[in-house]
């Protein structure tokens, strides 16, 4: 295994003498507790977290009621109302979700998720690759550096050429758009590994297919899921660009239609899916983040 | 990535009762010699030590021992056959425990990977026994992290015991401990290689360290380092951290290599 000798965000030497107290730090990898941020009691806290989220409803609904901005600001209640109406007011069988979830909020979140998920095959395993070449590296170093500049949306039309007008465009830009991050940092992730550990595996003779399992992919994997992070809000961001055009369905097809037709009942409406959006995306990333990466969160803290 | 290549031993061991056999081994890099023409020989079933300055080669050597790199002249033999590759039957403590452990797997979990092929009786069996030579019996689940320096060193040598190594290489392995741990981790080196028969070769900078536990010490001077002297440790076993580091032969031999090193270090060549 040829791993450049890279920083190491776990090591800290450590000299504690070793006596009986210090032995064991802790009998099982506790779960961080989540302490009162500045030891507020909870009540505090919460009303604080809630404080600026609620100002910015009110400059909302002050604007909303401005005699010229009001015509295109509709009221954040108006808004919620049309948003239950159209994504959340259907019947049991249709697990009470409205027409619009089905019709523009699921094909959204599909592409989206499509394209995130060949973007993390892709530049997972390219990255692999070139993390653990350094000839590699050299060679498509500047191809990756070309690419991540690009602004991907200018290529929108090239991928309508490529693919048509279907789904497979749009997929294909916001796969093509988020790789970056998740290639980078896979680079990065792997180089990282450090020289000792690839020594050890060679000595401990351990077969190449082990040492990428469970030494390269664990190894590089922080490293991973930040830039996945990095690549889910381009997800969406990308989604939106690219329903703008040649589409007949999604939620930024959406945006584009309601405002066509002077619907900004509707068009407030899908602006609340899409930060309901956002914050489940991450929500369920953290979530899975938390699992995937417990080691790494304990080790960090351990070495603080 | 290249897979480890795997040594078969057909041939019979040779006569001699060297287990490693280090004849003329040179490393340089480009313009730079690191070693110079090192021969040697590590007595099978026993604890030699390499001692010399920093920066002498020490890790170097290590390197070309274990087979993952190779020497520019000379040759190096493991139990009468050529080292090309790392050799079965190797395996190497690191200095940096932090690094060299896995810190996504726990510590049953590290000292079993490298046995992975091992059927699983086999290996549980393997696992605990390595764990339990090293004291650290019910602590199996922890992670690597949340252990002190010492006993992270310890689990790493248990890995190594997992693999039933003929021979161990030690890096540096407790330049990174405090010094209360580093004589409980000599004296566990000791207990262990005197159970086991193991061949071990610990490379060091530290004096008293490398007259406590050898059996033979291996002088390097400055770089580019040659073999200053072989010295044979006569010192009785088992040893102790104060009977024997108050032995007048201790204390004799330790001033010997003191000076081997330091005259060494002011006439050699740069």
């Amino acid at each position: 295994m040829t791993v450049q000798q890279g920083t190491d965000p776990i090591h800290v030497p450590l000299s504690a003498p070793e006596s009986e107290a210090v032995e064991e730090r802790a009998a099982v990898p506790a779960p961080p507790r989540r302490r009162a941020r500045a030891g507020f009691p909870w009540p505090v806290t919460v009303l604080l977290r809630l404080l600026v989220p609620a100002a910015i409803i009110g400059v909302w609904y002050l604007i909303s009621e401005g005699r010229r901005s009001g015509l295109f600001v509709k009221d954040p209640l108006t808004s919620l109302e049309r948003f239950v109406e159209d994504f959340l007011s259907g019947d049991a069988s249709r697990l009470f979700l409205g027409d619009a979830t089905y019709d523009h909020l699921f094909p959204s979140v599909g592409r989206a998720l499509a394209g995130l998920g060949i973007a993390i095959v892709v530049g997972v395993v390219i990255g692999v690759l070139l993390g653990i070449s350094p000839v590699l590296t050299a060679l498509f170093q500047p191809l990756i550096h070309l690419g991540r500049s690009l602004p991907s949306p200018a290529l929108l039309g090239v991928f309508f050429f490529l693919f048509g007008t279907g789904d497979s465009p749009k997929v294909f830009l916001i796969a093509f758009s988020v790789v970056w991050p998740i290639l980078l940092n896979t680079i990065d992730g792997v180089s990282s590994i450090g020289q000792t550990r690839a020594q050890a595996a060679q000595v401990f003779r351990i077969p190449a297919r082990d040492q990428l399992l469970h030494i390269v992919l664990p190894g590089a994997a922080p490293k991973i899921f930040a830039g996945i992070r990095t690549s889910l809000s381009f997800s969406l961001i990308l989604m939106i660009i690219s329903e703008l055009q040649k589409s007949e369905n999604g939620l930024g097809y959406l945006l584009i239609q309601s405002q066509r037709t002077f619907d900004y009942a509707g068009f407030w409406s899908v602006l609340i899916v899409l930060v309901l959006l956002g914050v489940a995306f991450n929500f369920i990333f953290l979530a899975i983040e938390r699992r995937a990466l417990a080691w790494h969160r304990g080790a960090t803290q351990q070495n603080d | 990535m290249t897979e480890a290549r795997v040594t078969e031993n057909p041939a019979p061991r040779a006569a001699t009762s060297a287990e490693l056999l280090l004849d003329g081994v040179s490393r340089s890099y480009g313009d730079n010699l690191a070693v110079r023409s090192i021969s040697a020989e590590v007595p099978a079933s026993k604890i030699s030590v390499i001692v010399g300055p920093s920066g002498c080669g020490k890790s170097t050597l290590l390197r070309i021992i274990s087979g993952l790199d190779e020497p520019t002249a000379g040759r190096v033999e493991f139990e009468g056959t050529p080292v090309n590759g790392v050799p079965e039957g190797l395996a190497m403590v690191f200095q940096d425990y932090s690094r060299s452990l896995f810190p996504w797997m726990r510590v049953d979990k590290n000292v079993a990977f490298p046995i992975k092929h091992l059927p699983a009786k086999e290996r549980a069996e393997r696992v605990r026994f390595a764990i339990e030579e090293v004291g650290l019996s019910g602590k199996e689940k922890l992670y690597p992290w949340q252990m002190s320096g010492g006993m992270q060193q310890r689990v790493a040598i248990a890995r190594a015991l997992a693999s039933h190594p003929k021979l161990l290489l030690m890096d540096e392995p407790y330049a990174s401990v405090d010094a209360q741990t580093r004589a409980d981790l000599e004296d566990l080196l000791m207990r262990i290689q005197a159970e086991l028969g193991i061949t071990v070769l610990v490379v060091t900078h530290d004096i008293d360290e490398s007259v406590y536990l050898a059996d033979r010490i291996i002088v390097l001077s400055a770089p580019p380092s040659v073999v200053a002297e072989v010295i044979e440790v006569d010192l009785p076993r088992p040893r102790d951290h104060i009977a024997t580091k108050t032995d007048p032969r201790f204390v004799e031999i330790r001033g010997h290599v003191t000076r081997l090193l330091r005259s060494k270090e002011q006439v050699a060549p740069v």
